[in-house]
């Protein structure tokens, strides 16, 4: 693999653990993201905040990713939020469907705020 | 000649099984029905039908339909697509359970029975594929029998724009276009044809490119040793064989390649076309045979003369130092195997045809004369000779191609889909608030 593969940062806002990917999200990648979001949901980050500013494109298998963690989450009742999706990535979620299930949110501060208020 | 045939053990080089949605919510069904359950009410409903021709039929719009109803797939695990095949009256096609109703393709009481079946269906939405010769009738017009008798909403894809069309096909693209909410071309210059020659109303006119697989670029190196080639410089084309091809013009430039890099190899993927071999053989790849003989560069050209599977292709690609399409036609508006080139990020070499001019501009590819060996030759020599233009046009065709990876092109066919129904169903509101 050369360019365009994905970049995973974890990190930890409060008790929400931050993912930020950058690069595709796609069957060849979202593999390796699934293994991070496991690990990072065991180690106490029920709640997730995924960011993507950095992510140029999205395919089922991510979204299939995601869904997996969510259950993970669920299961420890927490959330996924997503933060900062460009327009191709915004328009993967919203034609599907599933920003009615991973709210969507511009950056970070703002999916804090709606962890804060559910929490 | 040699044949070129993959081992197992070369089968190694292959395109990632994908663990989709549609996977991860059939699994979560029985793991987690509440999340499951979640899904079902959260995410949109759309139950598309696709009508065209179907593999295993053996054609470039049967391996574009299933690509297009797989990749939508993935996206709508709770939908059930289905496909209505286009077949020939003796034909038996051993056709996937998706396929639900069958068109006999010179039977013209099939196209209406057709419409009856998806009339009366949970269909919401058909996508048509167009090319003059997969349907009935003179230029295939027993297609507007299929579309006039529609109750449904349906899209259009054109894979043939033409720009000189007889009266009788400039007729039949004129009755879709009214009988669709939307036609689909795959570049813009198709979009202007429709607009400038069949007088189109551009609101129904949109273009969606011509998807390619997903595949992460790879170093030719590691692929042509996989397949024993690691000492080849690799030319490649390739496709249902036939005469529009133009591929005796690369052979033609062989000799001249061969004095600079006398390790190139041409390789000549692809049967020939089933349509062209019923109705004169394998006359055109021996044509290409005695060429090859008469310029004494036996070692130098390899067919393989079998239809290909993707991941085989793909590996081809990968492996491939230059990719050709030395097509005659100029009115050509859409090609399949270049697209696929370009998804694999390849250093391509062209004729100008209409799509080839398009997707290969800012330096994306290099386009050569018609029927011309030497310019064919040339260009290859300077990309043989010029790592940095070879890995420039490689990077150039890569980025391009990602944005119409298939998984790309599918949101854009559903985003098509969903605004389509949105119109439609405001349309009846409006209508009923109206009345």
């Amino acid at each position: 693999m050369m360019e365009m593969d994905l970049g995973i940062a974890v990190r930890r806002n409060g008790n929400v653990g931050v993912i930020q990917l950058t690069g595709e999200l796609d069957a060849y990648t979202s593999a390796r993201f699934r293994e991070v979001m496991v690990d990072t949901i065991e180690n106490g980050g029920a709640n997730l905040i995924v960011s993507m500013e950095g992510v140029e494109y999205i395919d089922s298998s991510g979204l299939g990713a995601l869904v997996g963690g969510l259950k993970r989450c669920s299961e420890r009742n927490g959330k996924i939020m997503i933060v900062g999706a460009q327009p191709q990535v915004r328009k993967v979620f919203e034609i599907t469907g599933l920003e009615k299930v991973f709210p969507l949110y511009e950056n970070e501060d703002e999916a804090i705020a709606a962890f804060g208020s559910k929490l | 000649m040699t044949k070129t045939q993959l081992t197992k053990q070369q089968m190694d080089i292959s395109i990632p099984e994908e663990f989709a949605l549609r996977d991860e919510v059939r699994w979560l069904k029985s793991e987690d029905i509440r999340l499951f359950r979640l899904l079902r009410e959260s995410m949109n409903k759309i139950e598309p039908a696709y009508v065209a021709t179907y593999p295993p039929s053996e054609c470039g719009i049967a391996t574009f339909t299933k690509d297009v109803v797989t990749s939508i797939a993935k996206y709508t695990p709770f939908s059930k697509p289905t496909v209505v095949a286009i077949r020939r009256e003796h034909e038996i096609e051993p056709y996937e359970r998706i396929v639900r109703f069958q068109i006999f393709k010179e039977n013209r009481s099939s196209y209406l029975d057709a419409a009856k079946f998806l009339n009366e269906s949970n269909v919401d939405i058909v996508s048509v594929q167009h090319e003059y010769g997969i349907f009935g009738g003179e230029d295939g017009e027993y297609v507007l029998d299929l579309l006039g008798a529609l109750e449904k909403p349906a899209v259009i894809t054109l894979h043939t724009v033409l720009q000189r069309p007889s009266p009788n096909q400039k007729r039949i693209v004129q009755e879709m276009v009214q009988l669709c909410e939307v036609a689909i071309v795959m570049v813009r210059t198709g979009r202007q044809i429709m607009l400038d020659v069949y007088g189109a109303d551009p609101a129904k006119v949109t273009v969606i490119p011509h998807g390619v697989p997903n595949v992460h670029r790879v170093s030719a190196q590691s692929v042509k040793r996989a397949l024993g080639m690691a000492d080849k410089a690799i030319i490649s084309t390739f496709g249902l064989i036939n005469r529009g091809k133009g591929i005796e013009y690369v052979i033609m430039a062989m000799p001249k390649i061969l004095e600079k890099h006398p390790n190139a190899v041409y390789l000549v993927l692809g049967e020939t076309h089933p349509g062209v071999r019923s109705y004169e053989g394998e006359s055109y790849r021996n044509m290409l045979t005695e060429t090859i003989n008469r310029l004494g560069i036996e070692q130098s050209v390899r067919f393989n003369n079998r239809f290909l599977s993707l991941d085989e292709l793909v590996r081809y690609l990968c492996a491939t130092d230059v990719y050709v399409t030395p097509y005659l036609n100029k009115d050509q508006i859409v090609s399949g195997t270049l697209a696929y080139a370009l998804g694999c990020g390849k250093a391509i070499v062209s004729t100008p045809y209409l799509y080839a001019e398009e997707v290969l501009a800012d330096g994306r590819g290099i386009l050569v004369d018609f029927e011309s060996p030497e310019s064919i030759a040339d260009s290859i020599i300077r990309i043989l000779d010029d790592p940095k233009l070879k890995e420039s046009l490689e990077t150039a065709a890569y980025r391009y191609g990602r944005r119409a990876a298939w998984f790309n092109v599918a949101v854009d066919y559903l985003g098509l889909f969903h605004k389509v129904l949105n119109r439609r169903r405001l349309a009846e509101q409006l209508s009923k608030v109206r009345a």
